[in-house]
């Protein structure tokens, strides 16, 4: 029992990491329209600068805040120069720009930083025993500050003007600009947004695994998974979805084969998709034509 | 006025020669001609970019290190090394390319230290069969590379399969009857497991295994853990890559399995210790040449030689790999009397024997085995650095 206990905890501390890293895709794609494939990438370049005000004894606590500043800045910087420029609906051309933004942020890492792996220290270290089982802090200090970003986030979207100007430009950037919503300025905030949360992820997961130029490359396919399923206009949807990716997958491991853990999530994600398109928590769009 | 068919076919034939060139087309019998004076020149393909360059950047800093040493030391036998690397970014098309450029426009007469199994087999057609150009110091390789010896094909790294026949042995005659094998799913690394179990028994009938496979790239081991500890082992035997096999140790150190653990040589690296910290404490692993650490001159040398030609690379495990390398070839290319070509590099490897370099192995070669050694020393992490125990042993026969 203790066994399933344990399984359970670390797969909801794995997949909190997915959800951040989702929600942060959805502000962004409900915002702008465009599906950044370079959150990741940009989250990890934050990380390395994390670790060098660590390594200047500066404390974990700066580097997280470090971090945070260090993704907000990148996403502005490639949200102005990169993809506002290409104007609005061009979603294929704004995709690829992200793959090329997210090469380039890797090649950056590799020739700065070397492609070695790297230790980052956790937020909080010691452990927790909870009947039989031990857990780390660091996994309940991820659920823990997730959970807290998660409802921070719905708070900002459904309770504040600014929340509804930016539901509002995800419905529609031009009828939104019409009525007085400052749609630029709202998009610069979904990056912002997006990318902080994705640099938060980054700093609460490095500790687990080390930090390496790749390292939330399959957080990140994970994460999408997790906003398919929860559905990609849903803000909690993706939360939801990536927590539930992240015990799946544990499960599997554990009681299915580790061989088709994958197999295993992804079939069930498909099986999900093809009983209801929009997602667990998504909503199904129509245009007229 | 028109062309005269003379001129057009001269044409022609210019244009497919330029071609022919430019596909790297190399005289059979290898590389090209040696006057006995000027640059050695050698080649390699490593992943300087992309996930594998973790291990392709070190690799390729501290083979650089050794040649850089040797021609500020006067060479090989008066000559120079020019010792050519291109990215191969662990990538079998890519890696043709690299091959063709190095045979066919660089004219190197050997690819001394290329990495990458799977994008090496790619390239051997061109390189060993069509230009003759042997291939050796392979980093990495597998068991159907050397048996039987293929022509011009020379490795000097214990197979994957006798360091895991090795390191069962290390376990059971430290007292463990019962191992629980971690290891990661795909065919290569459940094949290296798959070799634990029978090297164990042959060291002591009756010895048990269990199987704990993981996908590639697992993070949270957890799991893994609570499958070990329901296995009721005495010993654990790591399959994995560096930072898994890191992340297996501070999750066993979490939920308090203290079992003895060891690794195969990909383990036994700074990775591990880095990325591990305290819970690599006591942490045991097979590993392909000395601990860096050690205070011998052939390692002190090492070390000096990092420091100088590759200032911001780590005198550990992974620039150590292909220093010692180089260092192989060195030590065997210095007994070729007279031209260094193809066929005097690959005939000097068939012949070589009790080739010590200090930091690997010594190896012996001959013409029915071109793998040099099946030897792996023993190494235990202590106070947070590799240190060896004992000195290189032989990985036990395999059945």
């Amino acid at each position: 029992m203790s066994e399933l206990f344990l399984v359970v905890v670390s797969g909801i501390a794995s997949g909190a990491v997915y959800g951040l890293l989702g929600l942060g895709l959805v502000i962004i794609y409900r915002a702008t329209d465009v599906v950044n494939f370079a959150l990741a990438s940009m989250a990890t370049l934050a990380v390395y600068v994390a670790l060098m005000v660590v390594q200047r004894g500066l404390g974990v606590g700066s580097a997280v805040i470090a971090a945070v500043l260090v993704a907000v800045v990148l996403g502005l910087v490639v949200r102005e120069l990169v993809i506002r420029p290409l104007g609005t609906g061009r979603l294929f051309a704004a995709l690829v720009m992200t793959m090329g933004v997210s090469l380039i942020a890797e090649a950056v890492i590799s020739d700065v930083w070397g492609t070695e792996p790297h230790a980052l220290p956790p937020l909080v270290g010691g452990t927790v025993m909870l009947g039989s089982a031990t857990l780390a802090t660091q996994d309940l200090m991820v659920i823990g500050v997730s959970a807290v970003a998660m409802l921070a986030v719905g708070y900002l979207f459904t309770r504040t003007t600014l929340g509804s100007a930016m539901r509002a430009a995800a419905e529609s950037a031009t009828t939104a600009q019409i009525v007085g919503v400052p749609a630029q300025r709202v998009a610069r905030i979904a990056w912002a947004l997006g990318l902080g949360l994705a640099a938060l992820a980054a700093v609460l997961y490095v500790p687990r695994v080390g930090l390496a130029p790749t390292v939330l490359a399959a957080p990140l396919f994970r994460a999408f998974a997790g906003i398919f399923l929860g559905g990609l206009t849903s803000m909690h949807g993706a939360v939801i979805g990536g927590v539930a990716i992240g015990v799946l997958e544990n499960l599997a491991a554990s009681y299915v084969s580790a061989n088709f853990r994958d197999t295993f999530v992804f079939a069930l994600t498909i099986l999900i998709l093809l009983l209801r398109p929009q997602g667990l928590f998504g909503t199904r769009s129509f245009e007229r034509v | 006025m028109r062309p005269r068919p003379t001129s057009a076919l001269a044409a022609l034939a210019a244009v497919l020669a330029i071609v022919l060139t430019a596909c790297g087309g190399s005289p059979a019998g290898g590389g090209a001609a040696d006057d006995g004076s000027g640059p050695i020149k050698i080649g390699a393909w490593i992943p300087l970019s992309g996930p594998q360059a973790a291990s392709g950047v070190p690799q390729m800093e501290g083979a650089k290190a050794y040649f850089s040493w040797v021609n500020d030391h006067g060479g090989i036998n008066g000559r120079q090394i020019d010792w050519i690397v291109k990215d191969n970014a662990y990538d079998p098309q890519q890696t043709v390319q690299a091959a063709r450029q190095l045979v066919g426009q660089e004219n190197v007469v050997a690819i001394v230290n290329a990495n990458g199994v799977a994008p090496s087999e790619a390239a051997f057609p061109f390189v060993l069969e069509q230009s003759q150009v042997p291939i050796v110091d392979h980093y990495g390789g597998i068991a159907s590379w050397y048996t039987p010896s293929r022509p011009l094909l020379f490795g000097t790294q214990t197979l994957y399969e006798d360091q895991a026949a090795a390191m069962a042995q290390w376990a059971v005659q430290s007292g463990a009857r019962k191992l629980v094998v971690v290891h990661d799913d795909p065919k290569a690394f459940a094949d290296v497991a798959g070799q634990i179990g029978p090297a164990a028994e042959r060291e002591q009938p009756g010895v048990t295994t269990t199987a704990v496979p993981v996908k590639l790239g697992t993070t949270d081991f957890a799991p893994a853990v609570s499958q070990v500890k329901a296995a009721g082992g005495d010993a654990v035997m790591l399959v994995l890559p560096a930072p898994e096999a890191a992340a297996y140790l501070k999750a066993a150190a979490l939920q308090g399995v203290s079992l003895p653990t060891y690794g195969y040589a990909p383990t036994a690296s700074g990775t591990t210790v880095t990325l591990a910290g305290p819970a690599a404490e006591g942490y045991h692993s097979v590993s392909l040449v000395r601990s860096p650490t050690e205070q011998t001159p052939e390692m002190q040398q090492f070390r000096d030689a990092i420091a100088k030609y590759s200032p911001g690379q780590p005198a550990d495990f992974s620039t150590l790999l292909g220093y010692a390398n180089a260092a192989v070839f060195v030590e065997i290319a210095k007994t070729i009397q007279g031209p260094v070509t193809s066929k005097s590099i690959a005939d000097a490897y068939g012949r070589a024997s009790d080739v010590k370099t200090g930091v690997a192995p010594d190896m012996s070669f001959s013409a029915q085995s071109h793998l040099g050694t099946r030897d792996v020393q023993r190494v235990t992490v202590r106070n947070g650095q590799w240190v060896s125990e004992g000195d290189f042993v032989s990985a036990p026969e395999r059945g």
